[in-house]
């Protein structure tokens, strides 16, 4: 099976036996793929510099099984680069799709949130707003979309004044019952996540600590390494 | 190589392997700065014609050896072993940030000049470096990149010209 030149990312890579790299990648039409580089760590590889971290490329493999072969690699437009927390945060969109997705399995909306994800990060001082605004488009991606709008017990509309209680893959309540494990959150972050306008700081904060909550139980037990270069 | 070696050249094979016996036994690491050292505080870090006050953050023991033949540099140096790099669990701890710390609240230190490599997980490592050596309050600069000397640009990557785009100075 080959899979022709198309756009594609460097989610990660690592060196393999002498000359090789192992690549993670996340591509617009197989979503996370698993790939070998070979030669690609030689000083004089046709692949050594394109294959760049946060970097729009276009990208060709052929083979079948766990580890395709990388057969074609260029650089796909100008790109700019990332520095500062805008670097650290882009390791942590890698390192969370790499918790999440599973191989194989094609994501064009989310490829596509990537990218635009990316892009808000190389203008800098936007980190916070465009992780959580990835997060949220994740989740919907995978099917655990969150629920922003009404009470799920009640269906009442949310409101910006009141506080509310929000359950993983579930929702918020108002009054949620006693043996249910939840995050405490405003009702105005709540309606500010929905519209995707996350401008104000505390609204910022909340929806950062909604989102971790909701995301533990999707990224399994080990929490992401990338967390802790954040101080 | 271990078959080429047990084939045709086992006296070899055996002195390799003893050599290699014996250079584990005997390195160790810099207990000040973690390069390479068979003694508990290494040359450099030792000599007192080395300026302390200017301190070089290199990711590996060959990076040392590099600069050191580029004779460019006066100062004392600190090897991480590695450079940050979540996906693969190298977090601050891995790569000594504690012991860097430390040295850097010693009162001697005045600079550090951060020279990881060029590539993404490299600027990451700067950048948290960069980070750390701020909030004790001090200088903390990062080596250029750019166009090798003698280099005519046609043969230059993009990636590497439009760095030093960026990075330009006036003249
Ligand atoms: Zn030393």
């Amino acid at each position: 099976m080959r899979v022709d030149l198309h756009s594609a990312f460097v989610l990660h890579q690592r060196s393999y036996r002498e000359t090789s790299l192992l690549l993670e990648i996340f591509s617009l039409r197989s979503g996370r793929v698993g790939l070998i580089a070979k030669g690609a760590n030689r000083q004089r590889s046709a692949f050594r510099g394109a294959l760049q971290f946060f970097r729009p490329l276009l990208l060709a493999w052929a083979g079948r099984g766990e580890l395709a072969t990388l057969v074609g690699a260029e650089i796909d437009g100008p790109f700019s680069a990332l520095s500062g927390r805008a670097l650290l945060s882009a390791f942590y969109l890698n390192e969370l799709l790499t918790r999440v997705l599973h191989r194989d399995d094609p994501h064009p909306a989310l490829f596509a949130a990537y990218r635009q994800a990316l892009e808000t990060l190389a203008q800098a001082g936007n980190e916070e707003p465009a992780l959580r605004l990835f997060e949220k488009r994740l989740l919907e991606d995978i099917g655990y979309g969150l629920s922003l709008r009404f009470d799920v017990d009640t269906n009442a509309p949310i409101e910006p004044e009141r506080d509310y209680y929000y359950q993983s893959d579930k929702g918020p309540w108002r009054n949620p019952p006693a043996h249910i494990d939840t995050v405490k959150v405003q009702g105005r972050t709540l309606i500010a996540l929905a519209a995707a306008l996350l401008h104000e700081p505390e609204v910022l904060s909340e929806s950062k600590r909604l989102m971790r909550f909701i995301l533990a139980s999707h990224i399994g037990g080990r929490p992401l390494a990338s967390r802790q270069l954040f101080n | 190589m271990a078959f080429h070696l047990l084939q045709r050249n086992r006296d070899g094979a055996q002195r390799l392997a003893e050599a290699l016996l014996a250079a584990m036994a005997g390195v160790n690491h810099c207990e000040r700065c973690r390069n390479l050292s068979d003694i508990p505080l290494c040359a450099i870090c030792a000599s007192e014609r080395r300026d302390p006050s200017v301190l070089c953050v290199v990711e590996n023991p060959a990076d040392v050896q590099s600069i050191e033949q580029a004779a460019a540099f006066q100062g004392k140096y600190f090897v991480l072993i590695g450079r940050l790099s979540p996906l693969d669990g190298v977090g601050p701890e891995a790569i000594g940030i504690d012991k860097l710390k430390n040295l850097l609240n010693g009162g001697e230190v005045k600079e550090v000049i951060i020279a990881t490599g060029a590539t993404a997980e490299g600027e990451a490592t700067a950048h948290y470096i960069g980070e750390v050596a701020r909030a004790t309050g001090l200088r903390a600069t990062r080596i250029a990149h750019g166009i090798p000397l003698g280099g005519e640009l046609e043969y230059v990557d993009s990636t590497t010209l439009s760095h030093a785009i960026a990075c330009r100075r006036d003249l």
